[in-house]
C-alpha cells in the first residue's frame, strides 16, 4: 500500500538501473526480510519534510521516519568476511561503448532480462526497442585477464560459465533460430558438470563459440543494430552484425572493501582479494578473522558455499571451549491430551493489512466459517503474525478449549513453523494446525475479481477445516545422535577433515586403505604458492597421531555399515565395529594412466605426477634437457570422461615455470586446448608466456601426436597460429593426465549414496549442498566430489566438518511427525515401499513376531515425500499429516455440500 | 491413464501435468492460465459426478 | 458457457509448483481464480484415486504439478 501511494520514482538498483522502483520498496521479491523500507537518499518526507503518503496510509504505524543507524558493539572470538565483489563497470572502455550504445549491455543486466522477476518480465528484448532481437554476441574477459586498462589480470572464473547459461537461456526464451555467438580466449569450464554443460551448448543447442578478442563495435546508421569487427583463427579480419552485444564482466573487489580491509588489518592479494595460503584457505593474515566468498578469489556458487561452511568451521574451531555459552533456552509447556476429543476447531482469518482484506471479503468470510461442522470459534484478525496477535491467539485456544486450528492467512512456507509455536505455546500439539492460504494464492492474485476470491477464499477454509478435523496429534521421535565420526579416507581431506572434528571435540575415526596417511599429496611438489607439500602432509599426520581424539586404522576397509544418521555401526576389516554418527566420504581419486601418446614406450615420457617426483629427486637430468613439452587435457575432456580435471592446467603452467628457472635457455611448449588457470592461477600464466613458455592449442578433433624414431621423442602437432605442422623434438614429455574418482559401489552402497556415470559422488545439491549427501548424516569432500587443487580440498573438508558439527552438536535430533507409517496387519509384503523409496526408508521387519517379513518405515529416514503410500497396494500406508482421507476429506469440501 | 479415462468417458483434457519449479513464477501464472482456458473449453464436466442425493 | 467458471482442482507439490504459486503471489501476477489449491509433500503422493475422487466431487478438472 505504501509503495503504491509513494510519489517518488527511483532508479531500481536490483534491475541494474533496467526499471524503476518507488522511495518505499522491498528490494525484490525473495528479499528476507521481505518488508519494505524506505530509501532515505530519494524519499520526500525525509530530504524536504514533504509528502509523507505513505505514513497516512500504513494501517499498521510501522512508518517512522526518523529511524537512524545504530551502532552495537559486539564481543566476539572470531570474524568471518563474506563482503563479496563488484561487477567491473565497463563504461571505461571506449571500445566497447558500454556507456553510448544503448544495445550494448553488461552480463548482470543480461541476467535480469533473461529473469522472471525481472524488468521484462522474462521476455528477452533488447533496451533501444523492446524488440526481440536475432543476434546476440557475448564478449568475454571484459574486465578479467588484462592490465592494460582495467588492472584487473586475474581470471573471474565464473564468465564463461555464465555466458553459455545466458546463451542457452536465451535460446531458451525466444527459440533455437536466435543466434547466439561467445566470444572468447580460453574457454574455462572446470567446475562440476561444467564442462558437459558447455559441450552440449555448443554441439547441441548451437551457440556459437568464437576464439577471438573483439577491437571494434559500430553503430550501423539508421538502425539500432552493431556492427562487430575481429580477428577470426586464420587471422582474417571478419565484420558481423549483431542486435545486441553483452559484456561479460568481471568480478572485482570494491574500493570500500578494500578500505575496510585496511582497518582490519588484513592483507590483500595485488587483485585486492584476502590473501590466505594453501593450507588454510579460509584464514586472513590476522588471526581470528577468516573469509569466504568472492573476497577469497573469484569464483562460482558451489565454491562460495563450500567457503563459508569452511570459514564457519574455522571461525568455530578456536570457539570450541565457549560453545553453547550465551544461549537462551525456550520454556516447555505441557502438552494437553486431545485424544478422542471430537473436534473443537477455531479459525483465525487473517486481513493482513488490506494485503487480504483489500480483496476477499474477510468479514463475510469470518461468518460463512462460523456455520461449518465442528467450527467452535471464528476471528479474524488484523494480522495474525504480530507478536501480540500470536499471544491473542494462544489464549483463545485455552480460552475457548480449542483442539484443532486453521490459519487463512499467507502461506505454510512461511508462517507454518510460526503458528505451530502458538499452539505449543497454548499446550497444544503443533500438529493440529492448517493454513489456509488466501493470499498468496488468492488476494494478492486476484485483485481484479473480489467475488471470486472471496469464493475460493471460503472454499479453501472450507476444504482446510475438513482436513483440520480429520488430524491427530502426530509424536515426534528424539533420538540421541552418537557423539562419534567416521572418516573415511587418510588423504589430505581426510585428515584436514578428522583433525578439525577432533579439535572441535569429537572422538574420530579415520579408516584408509593404504599403509599410510596423506594419499595423492604424497605425490605432489608443492603449491602454487610455493609450499613444500610433503613437509605439511607431515605436519598434518604427526597432529593427527598426536591427537588422542583421532584414531587412524590404516590397511583398512569397511565391510559392513548398519543404522543411519545418528546412530552408524560400521565394521571395518578384522571384524572391528566402530560406532558413530556421522560419515565423512574422502576417498578421494588416482591419476589416469594414459594408453595414448606413447605412454610406457620411452622413460622420457611421464606423466605430471612422475615430473613432480623428479623435481623433488632433484634428478640432475632435468637440467640437461634442452627441449621438454606437456601435453594437456589426457584423458580429460574426452567422450568416455566427459569433464575437466581441473587442475592440470595450472600444474603444468607452474612446472613449465619451474623448467624455465631451471635452465631459462630450455624450449618449453604446453600444447593444449584451452588454458584454464582460473582465478588468480591466470598470474602464472601470465609469468610462464613472460618466461617464454610456448602455448600451442589443439582441438580434440585434431590431437597432437606422438611418436618415437631413432632414440628420439617426436611430438607433431599443428600450430594454430600459422596453420603448419610443427616437429617438436623434445627431452622430456609430460603428459597432463585425468583425476580419475575411487570409484567404489560397495561404499556407496552401504551408505545409500549417489554416483554420477564418471565416478564422482553426487552431493545433496550442486550449488547450495555440495558437502553432504542426500543421505542425512553422511558429508562429502575432496577429490571423490570432484577434481580440485590441494587448497579447494582443504576448504572442502573444513566444510565437511561444519556441515557434519551442526549435526553433532544438536546431540539429539527430533523426527518429522508428517511422514509415513505402516500397518503391519495390512502389509503383503510386496516389497514395492522398500523399491521406491528414494531414502531408503522402508524395510522388512527382522524382529521375531507377528509382523516378521512386513515392512516397515524408520521415521528418521523418512522425508515424507508420500511415494510409498501412493504406491502400495495394500492400503497399509498411512501418511500423517497428509493422509488419504483428509485428502479425500479436502476434495469432498471442493464444492460446498449441497 | 489417458486411456483409461477416455474408457470411462471423462475427456482427457480433465487431468493436466506440469512441471515448474519453485523459481518459475511466471510459467505458473501462464500454466494456471493455459489450464483455466482448456477447461472452459472442455465446459463443465458431467460424467463420473456423484448424484445429488 | 461464457459465464461459466470451472473449479479446477490443483495437486501442487509442496516444494516446487506451491512454491511458485506463492511467488507469483509476491509479485502480484494476476490469474484466473479457478483453482483449488491442495499442497501435497511430493508429486509422487497423487494416486489416481484422488483424481476420480475430485471429479465425483463435482470438480471440472485436475491439475497436478510438480
Amino acid at each position: 500500500m505504501c509503495t503504491e501511494k509513494c510519489p517518488k520514482k527511483v532508479v531500481d538498483t536490483y534491475n541494474e538501473g533496467l526499471r524503476k522502483r518507488k522511495a518505499i520498496y522491498v528490494e525484490y521479491e525473495q528479499a528476507v526480510p521481505l518488508k519494505y523500507a524506505i530509501d532515505p537518499t530519494q524519499c520526500i518526507k525525509m530530504i524536504k519534510d514533504k509528502c509523507g503518503n505513505c505514513e497516512k496510509v500504513c494501517p499498521t504505524g510501522a512508518i517512522v521516519y526518523d529511524q537512524k543507524e545504530k551502532t552495537t558493539k559486539l564481543n566476539v572470538g572470531s570474524v568471518v568476511l563474506s563482503p563479496g565483489f563488484k561487477p567491473f563497470d565497463p563504461s571505461i572502455f571506449d571500445t566497447y561503448q558500454y556507456s553510448k550504445f544503448k544495445n550494448v549491455i553488461t552480463s548482470t543486466e543480461m541476467e535480469r532480462i533473461l529473469s522472471a522477476s525481472g524488468p521484462t518480465g522474462g521476455h528477452l528484448v533488447r533496451p533501444s526497442d523492446n524488440e526481440e532481437p536475432k543476434k546476440i554476441a557475448w564478449f568475454q574477459c571484459i574486465g578479467s585477464r588484462e592490465i592494460n586498462r582495467c588492472d584487473n589480470s586475474h581470471c573471474s572464473s565464473v564468465c564463461c560459465m555464465y555466458a553459455t547459461k545466458e546463451a542457452v537461456m536465451a535460446k531458451e526464451h525466444n527459440g533455437p533460430e536466435l543466434d547466439t555467438a561467445i566470444f572468447y580466449m580460453d574457454m574455462r569450464t572446470p567446475g562440476k558438470d561444467f564442462e558437459a554443460y558447455y559441450e552440449d551448448a555448443k554441439e547441441n543447442k548451437g551457440v556459437r563459440y568464437v576464439k577471438s578478442r573483439v577491437h571494434t563495435i559500430d553503430p550501423i546508421t539508421g538502425t539500432d543494430d552493431l556492427e562487430v569487427r575481429y580477428a577470426n583463427e586464420n587471422g582474417e579480419i571478419v565484420k558481423e552484425q549483431f542486435d545486441m552485444i553483452v559484456l561479460s564482466v568481471g568480478l572485482e573487489i570494491p574500493p570500500e572493501t578494500v578500505e575496510f580491509a585496511g582497518k582490519l588489518g588484513v592483507e590483500l592479494t595485488d587483485n585486492n582479494f584476502a590473501k590466505t595460503s594453501v593450507f588454510n584457505p579460509v584464514k586472513t593474515s590476522r588471526d581470528g578473522i577468516f573469509v569466504c566468498g568472492s573476497f577469497q578469489g573469484p569464483k562460482d556458487i558451489p565454491e562460495s558455499v563450500i567457503d563459508a561452511s569452511a570459514a564457519a568451521t574455522a571461525a568455530g574451531e578456536i570457539l570450541t571451549e565457549s560453545r553453547n555459552t550465551n544461549v537462551k533456552i525456550a520454556e516447555v509447556i505441557t502438552e494437553i491430551n486431545v485424544d478422542n476429543e471430537r473436534p473443537r476447531i477455531g479459525v483465525f482469518v487473517c486481513s493482513c493489512g488490506t494485503n487480504i482484506a483489500g480483496v476477499v471479503d474477510v468479514k463475510a468470510v469470518a461468518e460463512y466459517c462460523e456455520t461449518l461442522p465442528y467450527v467452535e470459534f471464528v476471528t479474524n484478525n488484523m494480522f495474525s503474525c504480530s507478536q501480540d496477535t500470536q499471544e491473542k491467539i494462544a489464549e483463545t485456544i485455552r480460552e475457548k478449549n480449542l483442539n484443532r486450528v486453521v490459519v487463512a492467512a499467507c502461506t505454510p512456507k512461511t508462517h507454518e513453523g510460526l503458528f505451530k509455536e502458538t499452539l505449543l505455546a497454548a499446550g497444544l500439539n503443533k500438529y493440529l494446525f492448517e493454513m489456509a492460504n488466501i493470499r498468496n494464492h488468492n488476494s494478492w492474485v486476484h485483485k481484479e475479481t473480489p467475488e471470486l476470491a472471496t469464493e475460493k477464499a471460503k472454499d479453501t477454509i472450507r476444504m482446510s477445516i475438513a482436513k483440520v478435523a480429520l488430524f491427530q496429534p502426530l509424536k515426534e521421535a528424539e533420538l540421541q545422535v552418537n557423539q562419534t565420526a567416521l572418516v573415511l579416507g587418510g588423504g589430505l581431506s581426510g585428515m584436514t577433515t578428522a583433525k578439525s572434528l577432533a579439535t572441535q571435540g569429537y572422538e574420530t575415526h579415520i579408516i584408509e586403505k593404504s599403509d599410510k596417511l596423506g594419499g595423492q599429496a604424497h605425490n605432489l611438489l608443492k603449491t602454487v604458492q610455493g609450499e613444500d607439500v610433503r613437509e605439511k602432509v607431515a605436519e598434518l599426520s604427526s597432529a593427527i597421531d598426536s591427537d588422542d581424539k583421532i584414531t587412524v586404522h590404516l590397511n583398512s576397509e569397511i565391510t559392513d555399515v548398519e543404522g543411519f544418521v545418528g546412530n552408524f555401526e560400521t565394521t571395518i576389516s578384522g571384524d572391528n565395529k566402530i560406532e558413530h554418527g556421522i560419515a565423512v566420504m574422502a576417498t578421494g581419486a588416482s591419476p589416469y594412466k594414459p594408453e595414448e601418446y606413447c605412454y610406457g614406450q620411452d622413460d622420457r615420457i611421464i606423466t605430471a605426477l612422475d615430473l613432480d617426483r623428479k623435481f623433488m629427486d632433484n634428478d640432475a637430468a632435468l637440467k640437461d634437457m634442452t627441449s621438454a613439452a606437456f601435453i594437456q587435457c589426457v584423458g580429460s575432456r574426452e567422450k568416455d570422461r566427459p569433464y575437466c580435471s581441473r587442475v592440470c592446467c595450472t600444474h603444468s603452467v607452474d612446472n613449465a615455470i619451474e623448467l624455465k628457472k631451471l635452465k631459462p635457455e630450455m624450449n618449453v611448449y604446453i600444447i593444449y586446448r584451452d588454458i584454464r588457470t582460473y582465478g588468480e592461477r591466470e598470474l602464472l600464466y601470465k609469468e610462464a608466456r613472460e618466461l617464454g613458455v610456448i602455448f600451442i592449442r589443439y582441438d580434440r578433433d585434431n590431437k597432437p601426436s606422438v611418436e618415437v624414431k631413432d632414440g628420439e621423442v617426436i611430438v607433431n602437432v599443428t600450430d594454430h597460429v600459422l596453420g603448419r605442422p610443427l616437429e617438436i623434438r623434445v627431452d622430456l614429455l609430460t603428459l597432463a593426465t585425468a583425476i580419475i574418482p575411487n570409484r567404489d559401489e560397495k561404499i556407496a552402497q552401504f551408505f545409500k549414496l549417489p554416483v554420477n556415470d564418471s565416478g564422482f559422488y553426487v552431493e545433496r545439491h550442486a550449488k547450495l549442498g555440495p558437502s553432504e549427501f542426500a543421505t542425512d548424516g553422511v558429508f562429502l569432500c575432496g577429490l571423490a566430489h570432484y577434481p580440485k587443487p590441494i587448497d579447494e580440498s582443504i576448504t572442502h573438508a573444513q566444510a565437511a566438518t561444519s556441515r557434519a558439527v551442526t549435526l553433532l552438536a544438536r546431540e539429539s535430533i527430533h523426527t518429522n511427525g508428517e511422514i509415513a507409517v505402516t500397518s503391519p496387519q495390512n502389509c503383503s509384503s510386496c516389497g514395492i515401499c522398500v523399491s521406491v523409496c528414494p531414502y531408503s526408508a522402508p524395510s522388512f521387519t527382522t524382529a521375531k513376531g507377528p509382523n516378521l517379513g512386513r515392512a516397515e518405515i524408520n521415521p528418521v529416514l523418512c522425508k515424507g515425500c508420500g511415494l510409498c503410500v501412493a504406491s502400495c497396494r495394500s492400503g497399509a500406508i498411512n501418511h500423517n499429516g497428509f493422509d488419504t482421507g483428509q485428502i479425500y476429506a479436502q476434495l469432498v469440501n471442493v464444492k460446498e455440500a449441497v | 491413464m489417458k486411456e483409461l479415462m477416455e474408457h470411462m468417458g471423462i475427456e482427457p483434457g480433465r487431468l493436466q501435468f506440469s512441471w515448474i519449479s519453485s523459481a518459475e513464477s511466471t510459467k505458473f501464472v501462464d500454466v494456471v492460465k493455459d489450464v483455466t482456458e482448456k477447461v472452459k473449453a472442455l465446459g463443465p464436466n458431467k460424467n463420473f459426478v456423484k448424484e445429488a442425493s | 458457457m461464457a459465464d461459466f467458471e470451472p473449479k479446477i482442482v490443483s495437486f501442487l507439490c509442496n516444494w516446487c509448483s506451491y512454491g511458485a504459486a506463492d511467488l507469483a503471489g509476491v509479485g502480484r501476477a494476476q490469474y484466473p481464480a479457478n483453482v483449488r489449491v491442495v499442497r501435497i509433500p511430493c508429486t509422487g503422493r497423487m494416486s489416481p484415486k484422488f483424481f476420480l475422487a475430485a471429479l465425483r466431487e463435482g470438480a471440472d478438472a485436475v491439475w497436478v504439478s510438480g
